[in-house]
């Protein structure tokens, strides 16, 4: 097997169009969001109404994606399900981010007790494992999406942090910051007006990145049958409720769980592609 | 003078790592008072609430007592090996425990095999053909499996293999060692895909960094053979920020590890912790996140002392890589 | 004496995207002849080296012929071009301190190169024969050979390497850059070893580096290569008495003189461009001053004028008459020095200054024992020191940026030893009076602020200036440091390194301070743009009367912009006294050595 330690293969000059992959992220993404935002204009079908009569069916000309065990129409449910996939990992995603710039500037920045304390406290929640967290304290303290939501803020802000801090931990020997020191401006001013612009470009990049995590938690959660309320279309619930009718109409499973995985798929690209292009 | 250095070190992370579980402990113990309502009724589970019942719950779990005699009793027992008897049922959580452990070290060792291998042979070879197809393709494959939790991947796999294709079982464990293996091939598989993601992505981007240094650029210069250099030079240094993100794979394991056997209806410790859950069986939720936070613990334990001892950097005291 | 070249290259062009990166390139090298390619950074020097050995990294390609004792190397399959490396030819790298396999022990760099030979099978022969090759390179201490990489300086690592690249005996060695990346003292030793090693081996050495005084005092032939072009080739006596090309003569004028002070040194103006960006024509003509239309008609040829003797200057004749006036001009020029009065106050004065730090594992490392220095105001001192002895740190208590373990220090007057504890307005007061320029100039500047944001904040803190004035201010500093008015709108990433510099001045220049901490504001900046910055710093000398605390490692530079001299050596001054002096007699060992170490 040759290892072409020696080529030169061309790493080819920067694209300035963005490749394929990346053009269908952003058109998944938005397809999401236009779901999220007018499903109720989009979906065929009420999510809700329940036909026992019919009970589960395979795709037809009627039901596009077939109907669950109760009758819904599934197709409904999964483009109304785009509303708990989009709203809870933005929430999760900027509420930890937003805590942890402050939490990484404070103490990548000022060093001494007060790094020493945070980091410990990063360090702890760091070796707790976060689905079992949320898993176990979800499923004890009961509550609904947004009580999930509200765990997953809290267990992302420490890996959070930690991104934070580095990145300010990277900036803080440069000599720009001494200048700005030796001139006497205060430390409130170099944190927000030299430090933090130096650090957003990164911390943006992560926060696509989050989404995805958040997603794939949230939905796992559901999937449990935790977290959102029975009945509510989300993906992760449909999985759940749907399990049992892999036999009669798979569709009813594969539909949600493509969503989970392709919505993901594209936060995550453009998460990478924004890190790639930021970090240049 | 090695060996008590690397000594060192393994009692200062054990140092670390006892507080830590005695937090969690703590935590874990303090589940019973988060569940809304009194906590007795959390307790009573089916059983009917009349006040002999819930006086003598009362007295089994020492309510009345101040939190911390609470805690410090509960610590007792746990370390006597007595994790108290679940709620439904009736059954000693410890005997529950060891019944459903079994399935689950089986799915993850054999997990682990597949993604320490396949992982990072996968991420090697996509950094050695660096911006070819195979690397194009192992890239995307990485994106997509990060993006999937094996409950999705579970799904698929399930559909295709046990559906469509009827290869394999699509429910349980099975019995004898061959017929497990069946059963816990497709399981074992998800689980794998969703790990293997994030050491593919690691290896690969490590290896790639390596192979951009000048000490490898040096060795070429100096007319290495290709093997002396990708096994001297770029693996070893290549590797280790895979160990050092030994810690988040073990995370990833277990979490998934819970997914699959609740899609697989496979009888393990992750679908135990889950039905604890959804049944709101206090004892039973403590006593398993127990053992999951030790297994937890220990592994990020052993992954930290293996770091040590392949980077001499970490051992002499100099600064962080 | 035309010996058979050991290596000829022929029209050696490197391209990278598609972009060129070096033009053409022939060299000739005969056997244990020592030849040097000097130029600055985008020469494209360093991957004409790598070139050679046909290890461009990925997205570099070469075209042209390179032949090696009568083979080409470009059409070699790749397994005999592997063996040729080490064993025929070898290369060494830049920098120290990335060249070792960090997990692999220093010794064993060397053992694994040997262990194919028969003779070496034998544990003991093997470990024998490490030890010897250490040895040959002045490394005698048994125990550095079981030492990881971490645990060498720049120096011992660069040694090891230098066994390494030498195991197998090659014939003919490339070292790029082999001292930059080292301390003055270092680098002259390693220099010296590389000499006696290849006399010793009667091997053909290739010295690619920056500094042309080096290459004369070390080389036989010099190869002048400037944005990916040869503009001139000859003896390396013969290019220094009379160098051909204006680069040349230029570059050569750039670096200071040690020995005496000039009061400007020649420098070339503009910026060192992309070979890219000067196709077409002669790439120096933009920065020529005596660049015609015809310069930038086409691209000059290389063309041999006596046997060896090359120049793409294609008014050599015409401008040679001129070239050896401005020459000599700069040669005799020496300036009278302004003696200043001794009775003078000092505007800064530092007293016994102890700076301890917390080292690994709790121990404590003394960066600066006891140092006392002054500055008097219109003064300006050298504080010269290699890396460790706490010249930086020096500086940096001085603005603030560091505070004391013990020792006072005063600013005009006023008790600056501890900025925590002063008083607002006193500190405000220091803060005005003394300001510090750094050492990189690419990071001395928010990469996310205009050059207008960065100075209109720096221009805030003086408090001096109301908001209409600013913009004014802004243009007048610009000015002052050289810079047309439109850069304001500019952000550091379109500006070259000189250009980031002067803006970096004329922030620490907006608050009017009296006097200046600069930190080898120069050393990482080209030969050719050094030479601009230091003018620059004379001229502000001299218009704005300020102080400056110039702090260096090297001498010739300190030579030029500083009455005064200490000398810091781990932590205590060692030496101390006017300029010609320190320079000229001195007296410490320390102080000799660091002159000794200076390339003649």
């Amino acid at each position: 097997m040759s290892l072409h330690l020696d080529s030169a293969k061309p790493e080819g000059a920067p694209r300035a169009t963005m490749s394929v992959a990346m053009v269908l992220a952003f058109v998944v993404v938005a397809i999401v969001v236009i779901c999220a935002f007018f499903g109720a204009s989009i979906a065929p079908d009420s999510p809700f109404t329940q036909r026992l009569d019919i009970g589960d069916v395979p795709p037809s000309a009627q039901f596009l994606a077939g109907t669950d065990l109760l009758g819904r129409d599934v197709l409904s449910r999964v483009i109304h399900g785009a509303w708990t996939a989009l709203v809870g990992p933005v929430v999760v995603a900027a509420g930890a981010f937003s805590i942890a710039t402050v939490l990484g500037l404070l103490s990548g920045y000022l060093g001494g007790m007060v790094d020493s304390v945070i980091m410990r406290w990063v360090d702890f929640m760091l070796a707790l494992p976060t689905p079992l967290v949320a898993i176990v304290v979800v499923g004890v303290v009961g509550g609904g999406y947004w009580t999930a939501v509200f765990v997953l803020v809290i267990l992302f802000t420490a890996p959070d942090t930690r991104i934070v801090r580095s990145a300010v931990l990277e900036q803080r020997p440069r000599p720009y910051i001494d200048a700005a020191r030796a001139l006497g401006i205060s430390k409130t001013r170099i944190l927000f007006i030299h430090i933090l612009p130096n650090v957003l470009p990164i911390i943006l990049a992560y926060v696509v990145l989050d989404f995805a995590f958040a997603l794939v938690n949230l939905a796992g959660l559901s999937f449990l049958g935790l977290g959102v309320e029975p009945g509510t279309p989300d993906w992760g619930r449909l999985l759940f409720e749907n399990r049992t009718i892999l036999f009669t109409n798979p569709v009813a499973l594969l539909l949600p769980a493509g969503s989970v995985i392709l919505t993901a798929v594209s936060m995550n690209l453009i998460g990478d592609w924004l890190f790639a292009r930021l970090t240049r | 003078m090695i060996r008590s250095g690397v000594a060192r070190l393994i009692l200062m992370r054990l140092a670390i790592a006892i507080p830590l579980l005695l937090i969690i402990s703590f935590g874990i113990f303090s589940l019973v008072h988060l569940a809304p309502g009194d906590p007795v009724r959390a307790l009573l589970g089916t059983r009917p609430s009349d006040p002999e019942t819930l006086a003598n719950l009362r007295e089994r779990y020492h309510l009345n007592d101040p939190f911390i005699v609470q805690y410090g009793k509960w610590l007792g027992q746990v370390l006597q090996g007595d994790l108290g008897r679940s709620i439904n049922g009736n059954r000693l959580v410890l005997s529950s425990i060891k019944e459903r452990a079994g399935v689950t070290v089986y799915l993850c060792l054999v997990s682990t095999v597949i993604v320490l291998t396949a992982g990072i042979l996968l991420g090697m070879l996509a950094a050695f053909k660096r911006g070819g197809r195979l690397d194009r393709f192992v890239v995307m494959f990485g994106v997509f499996g990060i993006s999937s939790p094996a409950f999705v991947t579970g799904i698929f796999l399930l559909y295709v293999f046990g559906v469509v294709l009827g290869w394999f079982p699509t429910f349980g464990a099975g019995r004898g060692f061959l017929d497990r293996f069946w059963h816990l091939t497709l399981p074992s598989l998800a689980l794998a895909l969703s790990i293997m993601a994030i050491v593919v992505k690691i290896t690969r981007a490590s290896m790639i960094e390596v192979m951009d240094r000048d000490y490898v650029a040096f060795a070429r210069a100096r007319g290495m053979s290709a093997m002396r250099i990708t096994l001297a030079y770029i693996l070893r240094n290549a590797l280790i920020p895979v160990v050092t993100a030994g810690g988040l794979i073990v995370i990833g394991f277990l979490a998934n590890a819970i997914y699959v056997e609740v899609t697989f209806a496979l009888p393990g410790l992750g679908s135990l912790i889950v039905d604890a859950v959804q049944k709101r069986d206090i004892p039973l939720i403590q006593g398993t996140t127990l053992v999951f936070a030790l297994f937890v613990v220990i592994i990020n334990l052993v992954v930290d002392v293996i770091y040590t001892l392949i980077d001499p950097r970490i051992r002499f005291g100099a600064v962080q890589s | 004496m035309m010996a058979a070249p050991l290596l000829t290259v022929r029209n050696l062009a490197i391209s990278a995207g598609g972009r060129a990166i070096t033009t053409g390139t022939n060299l000739d090298i005969a056997r244990g002849e020592t030849i040097a390619i000097v130029g600055e950074s985008g020469s494209g020097k360093s991957l004409t080296a790598k070139a050679i050995g046909r290890l461009l990294p990925p997205g570099v390609s070469a075209r042209g012929s390179i032949v090696y004792n009568g083979i080409e190397l470009m059409t070699l399959p790749k397994r005999e071009m592997r063996q040729m490396r080490g064993r025929r030819l070898s290369l060494m790298l830049q920098d120290p301190f990335t060249m070792l396999n960090p997990l692999m022990k220093s010794g064993l760099h060397v053992a694994e190169m040997l262990r194919d030979r028969s003779e070496f099978r034998d544990r003991a022969a093997l470990k024998a024969e490490v030890a010897r090759r250490l040895g040959e390179v002045g490394i005698t201490d048994p125990d550095v050979a079981e030492r990881m990489p971490f645990q060498l300086s720049g120096g011992m690592s660069q040694r090891v390497a230098m066994a390494a690249a030498l195991a197998r005996d090659p014939e003919l060695l490339i070292a790029d850059e082999p001292s930059t990346a080292l301390d003055v003292t270092t680098q002259a030793e390693i220099i010296k070893l590389l000499k006696r090693v290849q006399q010793a081996r009667g091997m053909s050495l290739v010295l690619i580096t920056h500094n042309l005084r080096l290459a004369f005092s070390t080389c036989d032939r010099i190869y002048v290569l400037y944005a990916g072009s040869l503009l001139e080739v000859g003896s390396a006596r013969a290019v220094e008495e009379d160098p051909f090309h204006p680069y040349t003569l230029g570059l050569l004028l750039s670096e200071p003189p040690a020995d005496k002070r000039v009061p400007k040194l020649i420098a070339i103006r503009g910026k060192v461009p992309r070979a890219d960006e000067v196709a077409g024509r002669c790439v120096f003509a933009d920065r020529c001053d005596w660049a015609e239309d015809e310069c930038r008609a086409a691209t000059p040829a290389l063309a041999e004028t006596s046997a060896g003797r090359f120049t793409a200057c294609i008014r050599r004749r015409q401008i040679a008459a001129e070239m050896r006036a401005l020459r000599g001009a700069a040669l005799e020029a020496d300036s009278a020095l302004a003696s200043l009065e001794p009775s003078i106050s000092p505007i800064v004065r530092a007293a016994n200054v102890v700076k301890n730090f917390a080292g690994r594992r709790g121990r404590v490392v003394q960066a600066l024992k006891g140092v006392s220095i002054e500055v008097r105001p219109g003064e300006s001192v050298g504080l010269v020191g290699e890396s460790g002895s706490g010249k930086t740190t020096l500086g940096r208590t001085l603005v603030g940026l560091e505070t004391p373990t013990s020792g006072g220090i005063e600013i005009a007057g006023i008790d600056a030893s501890n900025f925590a504890v002063m008083n607002a307005a006193d500190r405000a007061e220091t803060r005005r009076t003394i300001q510090m320029v750094f050492q990189d100039p690419y990071s001395t500047l928010n990469p996310r602020h205009s050059v207008r944001t960065s100075l209109r904040e720096a221009i805030r803190t003086s408090g001096r200036f109301s908001d209409q004035q600013v913009d004014a201010r802004i243009a007048e500093l610009l000015r002052e440091v050289g810079l047309p008015e439109s850069y304001a709108e500019r952000r550091p990433a379109s500006l070259s390194g000189g250009e980031r510099q002067r803006v970096a001045i004329a922030r620490s220049l907006s608050v009017n301070p009296k006097v200046l901490v600069c930190d080898e504001p120069v050393s990482a900046l080209d030969v050719s743009v050094q030479a601009q910055i230091l003018n620059l710093f004379k001229r502000l000398q001299q218009e704005l009367g300020l102080s400056y605390l110039f702090i260096t490692h090297d001498l010739a530079v300190v030579r030029q912009v500083a009455e005064r001299i200490y000398v810091l050596y781990l932590g205590e001054i060692v030496e101390q006294g006017p300029a010609e002096e320190v320079i000229g007699r001195p007296q410490h060992p320390y102080t000799k050595r660091l002159i000794d170490s200076i390339p003649r």
